[in-house]
């Protein structure tokens, strides 16, 4: 009867191969700022700021694919050497110590974006420049620079466009590298970028639509250049507002955007989406918060028993893996081929095994074997002091 | 050295000379009654003595339990191994409690028993009081116990010495003034002893695992069958080395208590008879029917059988308290297997932790069976050069098994060395005692030393601890190998005094 289930579930697990029978496991975030120059500091400003909210929040640098041109915080017109700010008031240098760029300068090439997304690197490449992300990543994407009517401009020289990015979001959907994938795009006509993605499971969020521009937030005075975009400035203000443990919805994140403060309409495309943004939380794509599942059986010694009893409570809830369920179907085959064995054999076996389960259902062991203790000591005392 | 015996037909003498022990010998001649009371009341001031220096050394131990933290003496790795540890057993019960096994995660490695008595202890806390209190309690009580037990072996021993002595005609009177009390003796250095000290308030189970050999001995010495049986597979039970134990308890129940060898107390007889009337053929057959003590095949066999029921007993409560968790299956293979077969090495004040952590996996087995068999290859030609003197043929096993044993630690020293003072009356020319008791003093203190420069400096290095181990073996095997030729000296000895005696007579 069980191995039935098991088998019936097996057979669903292969049959659904769009991730619905995956469980969330690990957060990933590609942040990609897509301009150089110094007048383009509040482009590498967004994305430092992100980078620090996304580490903040939870997700670590392995997981973190950072493409910047790098070259505001050393360059020669920075009054503040080593140092990135997102507002004037200096409060937060966002180039503090622990800032791994993966991809620098003139790395930060379509190619190379291409290459991250889909996966498909030169030997060379080193590990902490992969996405390594499986069927159960959630990953963030998040763009900003100088974009068009359906492009998005590389470092000046070239650009990406909407059907690449769309093209390659199809490739990782083949490869299973992701269950679930949020596009955020902070650029001039922003939306457009993701007008030909029909991947499902993919949520994207534009700065602005079709025609709009998107504008900076505030000019800097004594850097002299801008330091902010408006969509991020009020993306980050968001998320300051929160700490690892918030579980404030997207929905509540999107809907914080206000048109009249961007001075554009930050605008989301949920129709590839199926889960309801009121109950995603944004830990899920921007912190990395774990779902943990408390299992009993803690330890390896003589745990197959209490795994077989859980296999019938859990099935309804967890839905494991193929490796899971090979490794419960084994369990469940060892103990029943056991007790088929054990009943061909004597009737004295049979009581034994009566005998056996009566006592597992006793539930105080330990005063029953306190007491027997004490009647032993007792038994010594007087049989010692009776016989010499 | 032996002892001169200077046979005085009027007044009794026994002048022990030595370096330990001298007495004044009474010329005059006193009135037997005045001489009684002065017995008891030498009796009556001995016995307080005593109980003073008994009680005060459990005042001592529960000062040192109040302290917090006790004074850090449970991770001390000589006090604390990974069989005797009660922060391990603590994790076992908590285990139990959470319906897991208790031996699961390798931590605890005691019997189950142990852990339902002492379980429910390391967790009840009284409020203001140290942690682990009733623990530390139920240790001091089995210190007690065991200290009390021993002054009961040591009377016995004392008298049964007493009564050869004066078989061997070397004790004219029924006074035993010479003779001194090894039971007391042995008690208190059992209670002062700083290494029982330290496992008492170090919290480890050593006390418990001693009390339950010297239950084995006293009931064999007193001849209460059932209660040695008991002690015994307890004490197996808890740790698998007291079962070369049963070696000279059989003996003991077989043939009697210590006594010098056969052939003197058939000499004397040979002597007795001659001096008596003249020597006649037909006494010599007699002579060859009793060349041999009766061995008292009834009271070994109830001892057996007694054995197998108390086996029963536990065997049928472990299996019961493990029913869940894999049975007496498991439970043997993480107690005795774990004993066997050395799976934790970390230091401790034997030599196997460091010779395993470089041995090749290949030759691991090997190596195992060489060093357990280190200690059964011994037990038989003890036994047959020691089979007159089952207590002291008991005394020489716990020593080797706490050198040679997987884990040992200073509990095991202290239960030894307590047995080794029950032997005061024979072993009192023993060779390089002070050598001995500056080395045991040296290596307790360099030992610490030598941990902390290792672990918590990083000034020393792993052979520093285990030189200090080494030399901790060394020094309990030159004691060991001592004791044995001191024991077999003072049977030349008594051999000689005992020619020499029905010499002089003859002439």
């Amino acid at each position: 009867m069980k191995i039935l289930i098991l088998v019936m579930l097996l057979c669903s697990s292969f049959a659904f191969s769009s991730g619905d029978t995956t469980i969330h496991t690990n957060n990933w975030a590609v942040l990609v700022c897509t301009s150089r120059f110094w007048f383009n500091y509040r482009h590498m400003a967004n994305t430092l700021s992100l980078y620090r909210t996304v580490k903040r929040l939870g997700i670590p640098d392995e997981r973190i694919i950072l493409m910047l041109a790098d070259d505001m915080a050393c360059n020669a017109r920075n009054e503040y050497p080593a140092q990135v700010f997102n507002n004037e008031n200096h409060k937060l240098n966002l180039y503090g110590d622990n800032v791994e760029v993966d991809y620098r300068g003139y790395e930060v090439t379509v190619e190379n974006f291409l290459r991250v997304l889909t996966g498909r690197h030169e030997n060379a490449v080193p590990r902490s420049k992969r996405l390594l992300s499986d069927e159960g990543s959630h990953i963030l994407l998040y763009m900003t620079g100088h974009g068009g009517d359906e492009f998005l401009k590389f470092q000046d020289a070239e650009e990406l466009q909407s059907h690449d990015l769309a093209d390659a979001v199809k490739q990782m959907k083949e490869k299973r590298r992701f269950k679930e994938l949020m596009i955020m795009v902070d650029t001039c006509q922003a939306a457009t970028l993701f007008n030909q993605l029909q991947s499902p499971g993919v949520l994207a969020i534009g700065s602005s639509l079709k025609g709009e521009n998107s504008y900076s937030h505030h000019l800097d005075s004594d850097i002299g250049v801008s330091v902010v975009d408006r969509f991020t400035y009020y993306t980050l203000a968001f998320f300051e507002r929160l700490n690892i443990y918030d579980n404030a919805s997207l929905n509540s994140l999107f809907r914080s955007y206000d048109p009249r403060q961007l001075m554009s309409t930050a605008y989301y495309r949920t129709d590839l989406y199926q889960r309801h943004l009121v109950e995603v939380p944004v830990t899920n794509f921007f912190g990395s918060v774990m779902e943990t599942i408390h299992t009993d059986s803690a330890y390896e010694a003589f745990s197959s028993r209490i795994s077989d009893s859980k296999i019938n409570s859990d099935m309804p809830f967890n839905q494991p893996s193929e490796q899971d369920l090979k490794e419960e179907l084994q369990n469940a085959n060892i103990p029943s081929d056991k007790l088929k064995t054990e009943k061909e054999k004597c009737p004295y076996t049979q009581m034994r095994t009566d005998f056996n389960e009566k006592l597992e259902k006793f539930e105080n062991v330990d005063t029953v074997v306190n007491l027997s203790i004490a009647v032993m000591v007792v038994v010594v005392i007087v049989s010692s002091s009776l016989l010499r | 050295m032996g002892f001169v015996i200077k046979p005085n037909i009027n007044s009794s003498s026994f002048h022990l000379s030595g370096r330990s022990f001298f007495i004044r010998r009474r010329q005059k001649k006193k009135k037997k009654k005045t001489r009684r009371g002065e017995m008891a009341e030498d009796q009556k001031k001995k016995s307080c003595r005593f109980w003073i220096w008994a009680l005060s050394s459990v005042v001592f131990r529960l000062i040192l339990i109040s302290f917090p933290g006790n004074l850090n003496l449970s991770s001390r790795p000589e006090v604390s191994t990974p069989l005797t540890s009660i922060r391990r057993l603590a994790e076992g019960y908590w285990l139990k409690q959470a319906s897991m096994s208790p031996y699961a995660g390798s931590m605890y490695h005691g019997s189950p028993l142990l852990l339902s008595v002492l379980g429910p202890l390391t967790v009840q806390r009284i409020k203001g009081q140290p942690s682990h209190l009733l623990c530390s309690l139920v240790f001091v009580i089995a210190d007690i116990l065991s200290a009390m037990l021993l002054r009961g072996i040591g009377k016995k021993l004392q008298m049964a010495y007493g009564l050869n002595a004066r078989l061997l005609g070397l004790l004219k009177s029924s006074r035993d003034k010479g003779i001194l009390p090894c039971g007391d003796i042995a008690a208190l250095v059992y209670l002062w002893n700083p290494f029982t000290i330290v496992s008492c308030v170090g919290l480890s189970t050593s006390p418990i695992e001693n009390l339950a050999v010297i239950l084995a001995l006293f009931g064999a010495v007193t001849r209460r069958v059932p209660l040695a049986a008991f002690g015994l597979v307890i004490a197996t039970h808890l740790s698998l080395y007291p079962a070369t134990l049963t070696i000279p308890i059989v003996i003991i129940l077989g043939y009697g208590l210590d006594a010098p060898p056969i052939k003197l107390f058939l000499q004397t007889r040979s002597v007795e008879n001659e001096e008596s009337s003249t020597p006649t053929v037909s006494k010599q057959p007699k002579l060859k029917q009793t060349t041999r003590l009766p061995f008292l095949w009834k009271t070994v066999a109830h001892f057996l059988f007694w054995v197998l029921l108390w086996s029963l007993c536990v065997l049928v409560l472990c299996a019961f308290s493990l029913n869940k968790y894999g049975g007496l299956d498991e439970m043997f293979k993480r107690t005795y297997g774990f004993i066997l077969s050395i799976e934790d090495l970390s230091p401790n004040i034997g030599v196997f932790w460091y010779f395993f952590a470089e041995v090749f996996d290949f030759f691991r087995n090997f190596f195992l069976i060489v060093f357990h068999v280190n200690i059964l290859f011994m037990l038989l030609p003890l036994a047959i050069r020691l089979k007159h003197r089952p207590c002291f043929l008991a005394f020489i096993y716990l020593a080797i098994s706490s050198i040679l044993k997987s884990y040992p630690s200073v509990g095991d020293s202290s239960l030894y060395l307590s047995l080794w003072a029950l032997f005061v009356n024979e072993l009192v020319d023993m060779k390089f005692s002070f050598f001995l008791f500056c080395g045991y003093l040296g290596i307790s203190l360099l030992s610490p030393v030598m941990h902390n420069l290792w672990i918590w400096r990083g000034t020393g290095n792993a052979n520093f601890y285990f030189g200090n181990a080494i030399g901790y073996a060394c020094f309990q095997i030159v004691f060991v190998v001592e004791s044995v030729s001191a024991m077999l000296n003072h049977d030349r000895a008594l051999k000689r005094c005992i020619n020499t005696n029905h010499g002089e007579v003859k002439n």
